[in-house]
């Protein structure tokens, strides 16, 4: 296994560990709930399905596109004085940033969030040469501290507890054990605040490249995008092929769409748009500007039917409705792209054998399909992919099953003598045990002592 | 080092065989989706709603008197205060007025390659700005000095009216992308985190005051 891979084999392993955790399930819930109102608030006054669909049209002429968007957009960005590199897998990109960190003899990196460099491993990989990488944005920030990854796209700390981080600021950067946000925040950006001055490289994702002017445009709401792609003499942008959209113009969907989706805002709080290093009449800016565009099994879903996820801005308001993950949080998933679109993007960009059971993890009830602000069809992808799976795994008992059950529905005579060997044996501690997993939490449906037939059979004869 | 940008373009152009033939790339612009009533007082009231909510402060003022007024009453005495140069260099009276009690550095006093912690310890920067938008009550910058602005904890943006915009699909046009400055930011409010059980915190990188002064000029 590379170091890049998810952990995702083991999901059955890890729900069962998270769903047991009723102080996560609080957290979560809390969290996706108040993030749901917000989102729902501030779509009010837009109509929703119009941006949407422009959204949908907008994503799907960029990937069909694809290849004459990439090039124009790194014509656009070698005119902006920009770097360009094109990465197949994980390994390469990081030996690419990890090239471009040496040659500056880099010792310190701020990051700000990005998915794309979860994807990659990116700061143990930056750690193990020696080089400290901070993660800047506070919910990442608090779980690089805590050791651990994020659990959602946008929240990524959004498992943990105020009494929690408060416990883990005071045992790693010594402040005292105080469990206020405001307190919290406080000290964070001190203690970053001296970061940003020390570091000499920022790395940061792009949510959407502009192929006709080879802008990056980078979305948060901190400040610390800002501080990390300012405050630097090299910045390095990683990101993923198909964030290339056609137009400027075409972020006046984008940016109405993203803020709302992801936190219920109309426009996050800082929308940076980078064009490059630091022009000779300005003071400061990095000296130098990196595009690194990671492919690692995107290029492979054009002109298959799961190219609409390649559609995906990651606001994470899929995560926000899902009942699954509103149970189990990100961690469960064993990969760094949870949920819904989790279940979707960990087999298609790592493989399925090292998701097989991600698709499953849903309930198929659309909650997903309809609040996505480009309109992808989420549960019918995650049905169409466990028929994909389905048909490349045979697993023996279960197949044997369905076989026997499609066998006993085609004739009557075979259902009858099947329900009739239902009831005698349905109350029996063998069928009991036979469905432990499923009794475990509900009670299985008594079955009565005759059938319809049999009874409809009976009173006909007294008539 | 090579990258692999050959192999990539072969499996989507791979990928893109078996389906249909797309239309060319479309020539025209993303439409426009705003209904915001244009007219400077109509859009002053939306500006400064918005920007309110997330904790901003928008104002009307008449005069540069008034700004340096509005800036002394909103900072400490013997505080110190960034101005960039565009603007000490068209509002001179404010800098001659607000000189008396305030400690003032001027971009113009930087060079390239300053002192990023000399930068960091000011206490608010006073900064002109490309565009203001209605709908979001956001702020457009674009500087030669990308970080007194970012790091001071408040933040006054001077603009004269005619500056402000109703919609987000007027800073997406060729106004706002041609231009050859390496940076364009849009503020919408004081920098916010809810990282931490979603309770919102002001202030986390960026200025937790932002100030907007429309000047009737
Ligand atoms: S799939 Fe849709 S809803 Fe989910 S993160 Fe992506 S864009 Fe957002």
């Amino acid at each position: 296994m590379t170091t890049t891979e998810p952990q995702s084999r083991d999901f059955k392993k890890l729900y069962k560990k998270e769903v047991a955790n009723l102080r996560l399930r609080a957290n979560l819930k809390k969290a996706t709930i108040q993030a749901l109102d917000k989102r729902n608030d501030s779509f009010a006054e837009l109509d929703f399905d119009l941006l949407r669909n422009e959204a949908k049209k907008i994503k799907q002429e960029s990937v069909s596109h694809l290849n004459e968007l990439l090039s124009q957009f790194e014509d656009n960005a070698h005119k902006n004085n920009c770097a360009v590199f094109y990465a197949e897998s994980p390994e390469k990109a990081n030996a690419y940033i990890l090239d471009v960190a040496q040659r500056h003899a880099v010792k310190k990196i701020v990051k700000s969030k990005s998915m794309v460099t979860e994807e990659l491993r990116l700061v143990p990989f930056l750690e193990k040469f020696g080089i400290e990488t901070v993660e800047t944005d506070l919910g990442e920030y608090i779980i690089q501290l805590a050791g651990e990854t994020p659990s959602h796209i946008t929240a990524p700390a959004i498992h943990k507890s105020r009494t929690e981080i408060a416990q883990l600021l005071h045992d790693k950067i010594g402040i005292e054990l105080n469990d206020d946000p405001t307190f919290l925040t406080g000290e964070a950006r001190k203690a970053l605040r001296e970061k940003f001055l020390s570091a000499e490289m920022g790395i940061s994702g792009a949510n959407f490249l502009i192929a006709e002017n080879g802008t990056a445009v980078v979305v948060e709401n901190e400040g610390n995008a800002r501080l990390s792609t300012s405050a630097v003499k090299v910045h390095v942008i990683v990101t993923g092929i198909e964030k290339v959209i056609p137009k400027f113009s075409d972020l006046r969907i984008f940016m109405r769409l993203l803020g709302r989706s992801a936190t219920g805002q109309k426009l996050t709080s800082y929308v940076s748009l980078i064009r490059g290093p630091r022009r000779q009449n300005e003071k400061d800016g990095p000296d130098e500007v990196h595009i690194v565009l990671l492919d690692n099994g995107r290029s492979a879903l054009v002109g298959t039917e799961h190219q609409e996820v390649l559609h995906c801005i990651r606001c994470g308001a899929c995560l926000n409705v899902c009942p699954v993950y509103r149970s189990i949080g990100g961690h469960a998933y064993g990969s760094v792209y949870p949920g819904p679109i989790g279940s979707l993007v960990t087999p298609l960009f790592f493989g399925p054998k090292n998701a097989p059971d991600l698709p499953f993890a849903s309930s198929l009830c659309g909650n997903c399909t309809e609040v996505c602000p480009v309109g992808i069809g989420i549960h019918h992808q995650l049905l169409a992919m466990r028929h994909e799976i389905k048909a490349k795994t045979k697993r023996g008992v279960e197949a044997f099953i369905f076989r026997t059950f499609r066998k006993t529905m085609l004739r009557p005579q075979r259902y009858r003598l099947f329900s009739r060997l239902a009831r005698i044996f349905s109350s029996t501690p063998i069928v009991a045990k036979a469905f432990k997993g499923w009794t475990h939490y509900r009670e299985l449906p008594k079955l009565p002592a005759r059938s319809f037939r049999e009874i409809y059979k009976s009173e006909r004869g007294k008539e | 080092m090579t990258d692999d940008r050959e192999k990539i373009f072969a499996s989507i152009r791979r990928g893109l065989r078996g389906a249909e033939k797309s239309a060319a790339l479309r020539s025209a612009a993303s439409p426009l989706t705003s209904m915001i009533q244009h007219g400077f007082e109509s859009l002053f009231i939306k500006f400064k709603r918005e920007l309110e909510i997330l904790g901003g402060l928008a104002e009307k003022v008449e005069n540069e008197r008034d700004v340096s007024a509005f800036v002394t009453d909103h900072t400490e005495p013997a505080s110190s205060l960034f101005i960039y140069d565009d603007l000490a260099n068209s509002l001179k009276s404010i800098v001659e007025s607000l000189s008396v009690n305030r400690r003032l550095r001027f971009g113009s006093e930087f060079a390239a390659g300053y002192d990023k912690r000399e930068v960091a310890a000011f206490d608010a920067a006073l900064i002109g700005c490309a565009a203001c938008v209605a709908e979001t009550g956001t702020v457009l910058i674009q500087t030669d000095m990308r970080l007194p602005a970012a790091l001071a904890p408040k933040l006054f943006v001077i603009v004269e009216r005619s500056r402000l915009i109703a919609s987000l699909d007027e800073v997406f046009t060729d106004r706002f992308g041609n231009s050859d400055a390496s940076n364009l930011f849009l503020i919408t409010g004081p920098s916010r985190t809810a990282d931490i059980e979603k309770q919102l915190v002001k202030g986390v990188h960026g200025p937790k005051e932002v100030i907007v002064l429309f000047l009737n000029q």
